[in-house]
């Protein structure tokens, strides 16, 4: 499992600062910004694209213009009327995806230990993941109705299998090497449980709530469309009702960019608070 | 002392028993320091483990100063080849170490000692911060040795722990090595599968047959003094003395690893 890294500057970091830009080779400056550049380029790319489409190859109405769409954006941000949505939709995502990253851990932990507990829960486990959040919309309407129960049951799912299937892989696969290492050096097996094997699959269960973070913002859009009177996936729905193809694009583009913030707040608090155990030592 | 007598290794499984080791017979006195060598597949990391009592014998006894070995025992500890996996990644260097003391329940008072002074036999009392990716192969394996002495153990089981090392870091590990088996006495079994490596260590080398039914055939006693030099004659006499006698089992153990 690779972790992926940030590049950040080039492999040849410049000369002393007081040489100023100006002073760098061509060469390194590409190197240094090389990262920042390319980004801004696929944006301008994509945005491009986008626009030329809009305007000569297709309806403007179907597919609204950029410009169109960032000032319904920006119309719906003064205004406010946004926000509501916005902070339900995360709202639901952050409690579905807390409890059941809390609830997949705890079961994990246990099943990636207790053989006898794995062979009990994997079968139907194995059954049950293929049940995306969207199959259980209809049920989970029927149980809890359309308040926020159901939308925090809808995500809790999705994210649960995701995260107790890599929370066991951890569990199972912490080296049998170091666990030896720690009992020879007088661990009972209390704390090799503790203090060797629930560490070692910390870099497991992380990667499984990141992909499960990912999912829960695909699994709370189909969930308001079908079953809620707010949130983002609510506003997609009465756009579409409405026919207004520009306030659609700016639902769209919430939904990427909270995600992408999510994910990238996500990955700073686990570099604060999990770093030390999400590195791995290669082989010697 | 740690004593094997006509200990018996059998994996069950549906279709067939495979029997491991057969009949293996082994004292090693206290302060020694002795090489298990053969091919591999000798079941000679078998023989390793149950010494450390992670498995159990199918028959016969081990013994660790008189009384049976069962599971693993406060006065000996396992090292590793692989030390990337043995080490704890999220621990430093000095908190490798500190983990033995923890769990031991020695009392904190003398942690910073201990650490200060095991750390300092193996050279790696400037890196007491790092973590172990932040360290070197060689540097992994010196780790290994400190973590293991700071919990004072009088045997130090090694399942050819410098094989992964290139060959100028392995060297120096078996100069570090010796070192601080002279200075602490520990009585040291150590598993390799490399001819100059036993000849550079060893007080005796047990040699292994490559199984089913591994046995040792030869048990060499070395009364060279150290350090030894391949090209001295006396010694070399003894490499190729040895060389000759695993020859038919090394084809035995690459024709078993080819199916």
């Amino acid at each position: 499992m690779a972790q992926v890294g940030e590049r950040v500057g080039g492999r040849n970091m410049p000369a002393p600062a007081d040489t100023g830009l100006a002073r760098l080779a061509p060469r390194d400056l590409w190197e240094r910004y090389r990262t920042l550049v390319l980004t801004i380029a696929s944006l301008l790319i994509g945005l491009v694209a986008w626009h030329l489409t809009s305007t000569f190859l297709v309806n403007p109405f179907l597919i609204p213009p950029p410009l169109v769409v960032f000032q319904t954006a920006a119309q719906m941000l003064m205004s406010g009327e946004i926000l509501p949505d916005v902070a339900i939709s995360m709202q639901r995502v952050l409690i579905g995806f807390a409890s059941g990253s809390l609830a997949a851990i705890i079961l994990g932990v246990l099943l990636g230990r207790v053989r006898l507990l794995h062979e009990l829960f994997d079968p139907v486990i194995e059954l049950m993941r293929y049940l995306s959040p969207t199959a259980m919309i209809p049920i989970a309407v029927i149980w809890f109705g359309i308040g926020e129960m159901s939308k925090y049951f809808l995500i809790f799912w999705g994210t649960f299998f995701i995260v107790l299937v890599n929370t066991v892989a951890g569990v199972w696969r912490a080296p049998i090497g170091r666990q030896r290492a720690a009992e020879c050096l007088g661990a009972s097996p209390l704390q090799i449980f503790t203090l060797v094997v629930i560490p070692s699959a910390v870099p497991y269960i992380v990667t499984g709530m990141r992909i499960a973070m990912a999912s829960s913002f695909m699994s709370i859009i189909p969930a308001e469309i079908l079953a809620a009177d707010s949130g983002i996936g609510y506003l997609l729905q009465k756009s579409s009702m409405l026919l207004q193809t520009n306030r659609i694009f700016v639902a769209l583009m919430t939904i990427c960019i909270l995600g992408f913030l999510t994910d990238r707040v996500f990955r700073i608090l686990v570099d604060r608070t999990l770093k030390r155990f999400m590195a791995f030592v290669a082989q010697s | 002392m740690l004593q094997v007598k006509n200990v018996r290794k059998v994996y069950q499984s549906a279709q067939v028993d495979y029997v491991a080791l057969e009949n293996i017979n082994l004292e090693v006195a206290d302060g020694e320091l002795v090489c298990l060598l053969g091919p591999s597949g000798c079941g000679k990391s078998t023989l390793l483990n149950i010494l450390a009592g992670f498995e159990r014998a199918s028959g016969g006894s081990v013994s660790s100063d008189g009384v049976a070995i069962r599971k693993a025992g406060r006065e000996r500890v396992m090292l590793f080849q692989d030390a990337g996996s043995a080490l704890f990644p999220w621990l430093t260097v000095e908190e490798n170490v500190r983990f033995g003391l923890r769990v031991r329940k020695v009392a904190k008072a003398r942690w910073e000692a201990i650490i200060e002074r095991t750390l300092a036999m193996v050279d790696l009392d400037r890196h007491r911060d790092k973590f172990p990716s932040q360290l070197s192969g060689g540097m992994r394996q010196r780790l290994q040795i400190a973590r293991a002495l700071a919990v004072e153990p009088a045997v130090l089981l090694m399942d050819e722990p410098f094989a992964a090392l290139d060959a100028l870091t392995r060297r120096r590990m078996h100069g570090v090595l010796l070192d601080i088996w002279r200075r602490t006495g520990k009585t040291i079994v150590f598993v390799t599968h490399d001819i100059a490596e036993a000849i550079t260590l060893a007080d005796r080398i047990a040699i292994m047959s490559v199984g089913p039914r591994a046995v040792i055939t030869r048990v060499i006693a070395l009364q060279l003094p150290r350090p030894r030099d391949l090209a001295d004659p006396k010694v070399a006499a003894i490499f190729n003395q040895i060389e000759a006698l695993l020859a038919p089992d090394l084809a035995r153990s690459e024709e078993r690893a080819a199916h």
